[in-house]
């Protein structure tokens, strides 16, 4: 029961309802990390710490909360990862966060972390909330590392900062700027939910 | 269902929340306290390396490598409120002066860029500079911290002006970062006013 309960919360966020291309959820943050595969690792790796740990938080306290003021807590409750995650880059990842600059104060504002302490946590025992805030956290984070890749590549004809592309590659400009995360992003759903929607038609023949 | 009473449906809740914030205070408070001496150590140690870079000396990797070196070959100037107005660089172990390192801060796109610019001992070139803090576009205007950007300032007289990415330029040009215009212009500008400010603010 519990092993199939975890499968499905897993095959669900990096799925069916995955936060990114399916709820269509942290939207801004992957239009503004995703130029640069560094940024973007750090980000999700700061987002899949805050989302496990707030859905815990909030369902090992689901029974005493309010339910008038729960959204204040769940805001308090992610608002002080966040700071917490922020403090451990600047002291001991300077570098990287100076690279990040504002965006991982930005964390708190990203709606997956909200939705799933509010859809989920809520409802759910503490471990199994654990797990879906980290399953939701790397159905975020692959959608987004394959946004930086196609992004830094052609943009910057480099991963990881590495230059991979040769001299021969002029660089795209624009998929360094916003306008490329949206291209990108709107063809990576077009492709999945094209996909899905073929195998949905093949489940039902 | 039983109604619910005053104190839960109004004082409760208050309560409630008054604790759960000073819990989670608390926690940040106690995990700021322990860390607040490294990122202080981090931050100047960042001042630190821009200021040595800037006056051409090699880029140190670890820290006990650039207290040492900053602390044989820069001294401070400081104003009668003590701020620091420039740095004075000397050979470690010698007297002659080598240069001055002024830090500035000037507008970018998105907000304020600060720099450490070294200048020569004749106040009319420049030793390099280094970027100590950006908020520029990561990937576009953000490669104003890439070496390629801040080494080609070194041995360059002002006032410079931009060329476009990948074209020679002369003794007072250098190149722009193509798709970040404005970054390149805010920095050519932030130089520009350093070069012209050190006559005034440098007395030797």
């Amino acid at each position: 029961m519990e092993a199939f309960k975890v499968k499905r919360v897993f095959s669900d966020d990096l799925g069916a309802n995955n936060p990114v291309f399916a709820q269509i959820l942290g939207i801004c943050s992957t239009l503004a990390v995703t130029n640069v595969v560094k940024n973007t690792v750090v980000m999700c790796v700061g987002l899949i710490f805050t989302t496990a740990l707030s859905n815990l938080t909030v369902s090992a306290m689901r029974e005493y909360i309010p339910a008038r003021i729960r959204m204040m807590v769940e805001t308090l409750i992610i608002a002080a990862y966040v700071i917490i995650v922020d403090i451990v880059l600047k002291a001991y990842l300077p570098d990287i966060s100076r690279q990040l600059g504002p965006y991982v104060g930005l964390i708190i504002t990203n709606c997956i972390i909200m939705g799933r302490a509010e859809a989920f946590a809520l409802s759910n025992p503490p471990f199994l909330s654990f797990l879906d805030g980290i399953a939701s956290g790397f159905g975020y984070s692959y959608v987004l590392l394959i946004i930086a890749i196609v992004r830094e590549l052609m943009g910057s004809g480099s991963i990881w900062g590495i230059k991979v592309l040769g001299d021969w590659w002029t660089n795209w400009s624009i998929m360094v700027m916003a306008p490329g995360a949206f291209f990108v992003l709107a063809i990576f759903i077009w492709v999945v939910k094209g996909m899905r929607t073929e195998e949905e038609k093949g489940e039902k023949k | 269902m039983s109604e619910k009473t005053f104190f839960q449906k109004r004082v409760f809740p208050i309560i409630f929340m008054l604790v759960i914030t000073l819990v989670f205070i608390s926690v940040t408070t106690v995990i700021y306290t322990f860390t607040q001496d490294i990122i202080k150590i981090n931050e100047s140690l960042v001042l630190k390396r821009a200021i040595l870079k800037a006056a051409g000396f090699e880029v140190l990797q670890a820290a006990a490598d650039v207290e040492k070196l900053y602390k044989d070959a820069v001294s401070e100037v400081k104003d009668q409120n003590d701020r620091t107005l420039y740095y004075i660089i000397t050979k470690p172990g010698l007297l002659d002066v080598q240069g001055y390192v002024i830090v500035s801060t000037g507008s970018g796109l998105w907000g304020d860029i600060t720099a450490a610019i070294g200048i020569n001992s004749a106040k009319d070139q420049l030793t390099g500079i280094d970027i100590i803090a950006q908020n520029e576009t990561p990937g576009l205007g953000g490669r104003i911290t890439e070496p390629w950007f801040t080494n080609q300032f070194k041995g360059k007289g002002g006032p410079l002006s931009l060329v476009p990415e990948g074209e020679t330029a002369n003794s007072n040009e250098v190149q722009a970062i193509t798709g970040a215009s404005y970054s390149s212009a805010a920095m050519k500008a932030i130089v520009n006013s350093t070069l012209q400010d050190a006559q005034r603010i440098i007395k030797s």
